[in-house]
């Protein structure tokens, strides 16, 4: 039993000296395994007397618990020891960049008219498309745009052909043809979003192209009034580009609008101080808008002395190029993907 | 129209001289300014002098020796070259010290031996012309030592204004005054319009032949004009409305087309055959020399000026040479007519011929205007021309056109403006745009023939609301019911978010193609996508066509990557292509359907420094495609086919509900080198409508928590039969525990003999209930094994 008081007070020292996990088993071994004190007194426990047994087994008990007890926790040192070794040798140096995933971008175009489309829904508006090949009745007629007007000349829009003759077929110049197809097709009130490419006799410079993207907005219903135009632009004006601009209407001309404005907006900028963006005044027109002339309510069929409306339209180049400082409208069509990934 | 301020401030008063202020005026109008110019005085230090002496310069033939008087009580001595002076003229000096336009400072110079104190000025000189020629003689009254920058047209500010087209009566000088007047509530000033005249019998016939093109003629002739440079002020102010000075009589007409809006052409009346004026349509074969020298053939359709020979002049576009204003003119002939706008568009479009004058009758001019424009023409040729003007006055007018009214409801101007307006602010408003307004509900108010625009009660509320202000209207929103997207419309969104997840750039292509692309896809002649639509005014003949496919374009987005050293270019597009049949929602366009098209080129997957990408192929199409349609919740089947343009091994079609929606695979090599690309290009194009198309709502499956029991089973197949078989006939025969089924190795060699090859698959069975024992499964594989062997005669390879 002295031993065992011997081998107890010297363990936990001889236990820490154990240096790796290979000394701590030859310890192990000796301390606890087959051919140590403890093993060789349990298997001389029925050679004694009866009476000692129970003693000298509950001895032998603590005396082997208190030794595994001390194993154990040195051994999950040096395992802890161990494994922070490897660890370090399985350093790399992290800025060498990961293993990059292939992502892709929506563009630019995609992006801005969701945005805008999402501000509209959130007010109440439903979203249609139509036909980008379209009747002239609906590029112009409709719309109060007589076949005298210079805009249906050759140099200004592009005509296709197709069908009859007499059935003149355009490309058509802006989204406003939706305003009279969709008031065929619902009755009142029409609150509506018609995003969609639209198409002009231009050749590509900075700030035109052939093709580019419309947002048109109708709004027809009783008692709508130029002041919930105003109100409608402003609204979308903070939401798309912060919420601290202001808008202002100047009086402008459209066959299909009267009045007809065009919507300007305090430069997110300079806010209204004067800057390169706004080129010095403070403001940037932005949209087209009026309110919807008689002449194309009554053309559907709307009663329009019950009836009111307004109207807008507006450019997705325009407002990303507004937003983002993006200088040339081939940007948007040219597909570089160096481009394409800045459109985050 | 540019146009100068102080023109402008001549006939109405402006209570600032702050340009950005008046600016702003303009803009609040509906005027807007493209820009300014402030134009300062171009010159400093001259002086108004007396021509005191002249002697000839001793040492040179072309100079003289002048004694000058400034008031100042010296006489000046100045070395002058021009000779179009005498004694006695008033004249501009510029004494040392002066600076002259262009900068050049004036000093006292030795010239030939002679000491000259100063110059004698030009208007060139002066910047207040192009005349170099000889120096300015002045009015004989303008005050001897005065500084000469007092009678001279600055400073001033140009203003260039953009009027829109409905505002034809805008397009001038006194227009514009009429809005500033409404504006800040003041008058206009009408400019002398009643010459002195005298009574002598003009020998002038005016005939109308159309009167629908011509509504009305006024002849005015005026006699002895002298043709000489029109004053300096004249000759500012076309300058500054960028019309250039000719001499007073052409100035004349251009400066009260620009002063008043109607526009005028000055005949010699020598010129003009028997004194007869006729105004008819062009005959068939006949021709003009106009002003600017070309030969023009006419139309039938062309408005027609004649003389008593043949044609003299373009109606309401321009003037011919013969009969034009020349240094020898002395009786003149004013014509102030009024034209159809549409006929001037016409002929101005079909001649290519825009001037001041047709743009002003293209857009609808005053018809009681061409009286007062004439007679203010004629007044200023009789005061600045020393012209005599005939009494004797044409004017032929058969239906005279009266001022017409509108009825206005000034409750309608509350129900579309949103703000209450009482009929004396109606009165108040409407009255300074000079319209007249009786009664009371409604109101009846006539509007003056200058405004063509103004016919209906939703016009005069645009006038309202433009004069009380757009920016005192408040901001509202109405309260409409309630919106969003449709399912489909998200469906749409949903397809792009996955084709963005699945690594792809979202690209915008042109709408255009050649013919040349669509041969470079190497489709059949009977395809119908080489039925494209063409544009009738193409910009180019490369974009004379609209797209059928989005591929072309797609490709050349791809080659344009390629091109700029990007190794791996993967793009999809979503947009409508163009068939020649028609829109089955509207035959009278065409089909304009939507399509979803992707292309992938070059390496594919994760990059970076220790992982190695996979180059692009078949595989990659399909799967994307597999990928797409799994995430969208639908049921594709891909079925091995040689569509046009595409590999004919590397390729099938898409069928979604046993309809082929679509192709994909790998572009033949034929049509990548066609747009300039090598190697494998994985592409596919689908129609996205069945993408969209609304279907029941997906339904949980527990997964088991039971383990499952796998095998492997391998088949020895004909090369051409498709593993897609292969598995179908497994899916068919495994019966309800079969949870899946992969391909997971494909062999060829000698030991399965020469077109056969290996597939081998691991199969996966699961219960929802139990735990499977291989006892329970065998029989299943039994089943597979000659199901496969019945519908792909694939034989079990040995175990
Ligand atoms: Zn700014």
């Amino acid at each position: 039993m002295e031993a065992f008081d011997q081998l107890l007070a010297q363990a936990p020292a001889r236990i820490d000296l154990a240096g790796d996990l290979d000394a701590l088993a030859t310890l192990e071994a000796e301390l606890v395994g087959k051919k140590s004190l403890i093993a060789e007194t349990r298997r001389g426990l029925g050679r004694l007397p009866a009476e000692e047994r129970p003693v000298v087994g509950a001895r032998v008990h603590e005396v082997l618990r208190s030794l595994q007890e001390l194993l154990d926790h040195r051994r999950s040192v040096l395992e802890r020891v161990a494994e922070d070794r490897l660890l370090e040798q399985d350093r790399v140096d992290v800025s060498l960049g990961g293993y990059e995933p292939s992502i892709g971008m929506h563009h630019i175009l995609t992006q801005t008219v969701d945005e805008v489309v999402d501000i509209f829904t959130g007010l109440g508006y439903r979203v249609a498309s139509g036909p980008e090949v379209e009747l002239a009745w609906y590029n112009f007629d409709a719309l109060n745009t007589p076949p005298t007007h210079p805009s249906r000349l050759e140099s200004d829009t592009l005509y296709v052909e197709y069908g009859d003759p007499s059935d003149e077929m355009l490309l058509r110049t802006h989204t406003s043809p939706m305003q009279a197809r969709y008031m065929e097709q619902n009755d009142p009130p029409v609150y509506v979003v018609v995003p969609g490419r639209t198409f002009r006799a231009d050749a590509l410079d900075p700030t035109h192209s052939p093709v580019f993207y419309q947002i048109e907005g109708l709004a027809v219903d009783e008692n709508i009034t130029f002041g919930d135009l105003k109100g409608t632009l402003a609204h979308f004006a903070r939401e798309f580009f912060g919420s601290e601009r202001k808008i202002r209407l100047m009086p402008h001309f459209f066959p299909f609008t009267e009045p007809s404005a065009e919507m300007h907006m305090s430069c997110y900028a300079c806010d209204g101080s004067g800057c390169r963006v706004c080129s010095g005044s403070g403001w940037i027109e932005l949209i087209g808008c009026g309110m919807v002339d008689p002449n194309v309510l009554d053309a559907v069929g709307y009663d329009s002395s019950k009836l009111s409306g307004f109207a807008f339209g507006m450019g997705a180049e325009r407002m990303a190029m507004v937003r983002h400082g993006i200088n040339h409208i081939k940007h948007f069509y040219e597909n570089d993907i160096r481009v394409l990934r800045q459109f985050t | 129209m540019k146009l100068s301020l102080r023109w402008l401030k001549e006939y109405v008063d402006i209570p600032t001289d702050d340009p950005l202020e008046i600016e702003g005026v303009f803009a609040s109008l509906g005027h807007e300014v493209e820009g300014f110019e402030v134009l300062e005085v171009p010159f400093s230090k001259v002086t108004v002098g007396r021509v005191v002496e002249i002697e000839k310069h001793p040492n040179a033939d072309r100079l003289r020796f002048c004694r000058v008087d400034l008031g100042d009580g010296d006489l000046h001595e100045i070395v002058c070259g021009a000779w179009n002076f005498e004694t006695g003229d008033i004249v501009a000096v510029s004494v040392p010290g002066a600076v002259l336009a262009g900068g050049l400072e004036v000093g006292v110079r030795t010239i030939r031996g002679v000491t000259s104190h100063g110059m004698i000025c030009s208007a060139a000189e002066l910047g207040l012309g192009d005349d170099h020629s000889g120096i300015m003689v002045l009015d004989p009254d303008t005050p001897l030592g005065a500084d000469f920058a007092g009678f001279v047209p600055f400073p001033d500010v140009v203003y260039d204004v953009s009027i829109t087209p409905n505002r034809p009566d805008a397009m001038s000088v006194i227009g514009l005054a009429r809005e500033f007047a409404a504006y800040y509530r003041t008058e206009v000033r009408m400019p002398e319009s009643k010459p002195v005249t005298i009574d002598r019998p003009s020998p002038v016939e005016v005939t109308i032949e159309d009167t629908k093109g011509c509504p009305r003629y006024v002849g005015w002739q005026v006699d002895g004009v002298k043709i000489a440079p029109s004053p300096i002020w004249m000759q500012q102010r076309l300058r500054a409305s960028e019309v250039r000075p000719i001499n007073n009589v052409v100035d004349i007409t251009n400066y009260v087309l620009l002063e008043l809006g109607q526009p005028l052409h000055g005949f010699d009346l020598d010129e003009v055959a028997d004194h007869k004026i006729v105004v008819r349509r062009a005959r068939t074969g006949e021709t003009l020399k106009t002003l600017d020298g070309v030969d023009r053939e006419l139309d039938v359709l062309d408005l027609m000026i004649c003389d008593g020979r043949g044609i003299v002049a373009f109606a309401g576009i321009m003037g011919g040479e013969e009969s034009e204003v020349t240094d020898s003119t002395s009786r003149v002939l004013i014509e102030a007519a009024n034209f159809h706008p549409p006929s001037v568009m016409f002929s101005s479009k079909r001649h290519g011929l825009r001037t001041e004058a047709s743009a002003r009758f293209e857009r609808g001019v005053d018809p009681n205007l061409p009286a007062l424009a004439a007679g203010r023409a004629a007044h200023l040729m009789v005061e600045l021309a020393g012209g005599e003007a005939l009494a004797d006055v044409r004017d032929c007018y058969p239906s005279v056109i009266e001022p017409w009214t509108v009825d206005l409801d000034v409750g309608e101007v509350e129900r579309i403006l949103g703000v209450p307006f009482d009929r004396d602010a109606v009165v108040d408003l409407l009255s300074r745009f000079r319209m007249e307004v009786e009664g009371d509900s409604p109101l009846r108010v006539t509007v003056p023939t200058n405004r063509p625009d103004l016919t209906r009660p939703a016009d005069l509320i645009e006038e309202i609301a433009r004069l009380h202000g757009y920016d005192k209207f408040p901001e509202t929103l109405p309260s409409g019911p309630a919106g969003g997207l449709s399912t489909s419309q998200v469906r749409d969104r949903r397809v792009r978010e996955i084709m963005v997840g699945l690594g792809m750039h979202e690209a915008q292509t042109m709408t255009f193609l050649g013919r040349s692309e669509l041969d470079a896809l190497a489709l059949p002649d009977d395809d119908p996508r080489r039925a494209a639509i063409r544009v009738r005014n193409p910009l180019r003949e490369e974009e004379a066509y609209l797209r059928t496919t989005l591929l072309p374009n797609l490709l050349k987005a791809v080659q344009y990557n390629v091109s700029h050293g990007l190794s791996h270019v993967s793009l999809f597009e979503v947009g409508k292509v163009f068939l020649s049949a028609p829109d089955p929602d509207d035959p009278r366009v065409p089909d304009q359907p939507i399509h979803l098209a992707f292309i992938a080129v070059g390496d594919t997957g994760a990059r970076g420094l220790h992982s190695t990408p996979r180059a692009t192929d078949v595989y990659t199409s399909t799967g994307i495609v597999q990928a797409l349609f799994d995430r969208l919740g639908l049921q594709v089947r891909i079925r091995q086919a040689a569509p046009a343009g595409f590999h004919p091994g590397r390729a099938a079609e898409v069928l979604l509900a046993e309809e082929v929606i679509g192709t994909i695979g790998e572009l033949h090599p034929a049509v990548g080198r066609a747009f300039g690309i090598e190697g494998r290009v994985a592409a596919g194009e689908l129609m996205l409508a069945p993408l969209l198309a609304d279907d029941d709502w997906w339904q949980l499956e527990a997964p088991s928590t039971y383990p499952r029991v796998e095998f492997d089973l391998a088949f020895v197949l004909e090369e051409r039969t498709a593993a897609s078989a292969v598995v179908q006939a497994i899916q068919a025969a495994a019966g309800d525990w079969l949870e899946s089924v992969t391909v997971f190795d494909e062999f060829r060699g000698e030991s399965i003999g020469e077109g056969r090859k290996s597939l081998a698959l691991r199969l996966v069975f699961r219960a929802p209930d139990h735990t499977l024992t291989n006892e329970e499964v065998a029989p299943h594989r039994e089943t597979i094994i000659s199901a496969v062997a019945e519908v792909t005669g694939g034989q079990l390879r040995g175990v």
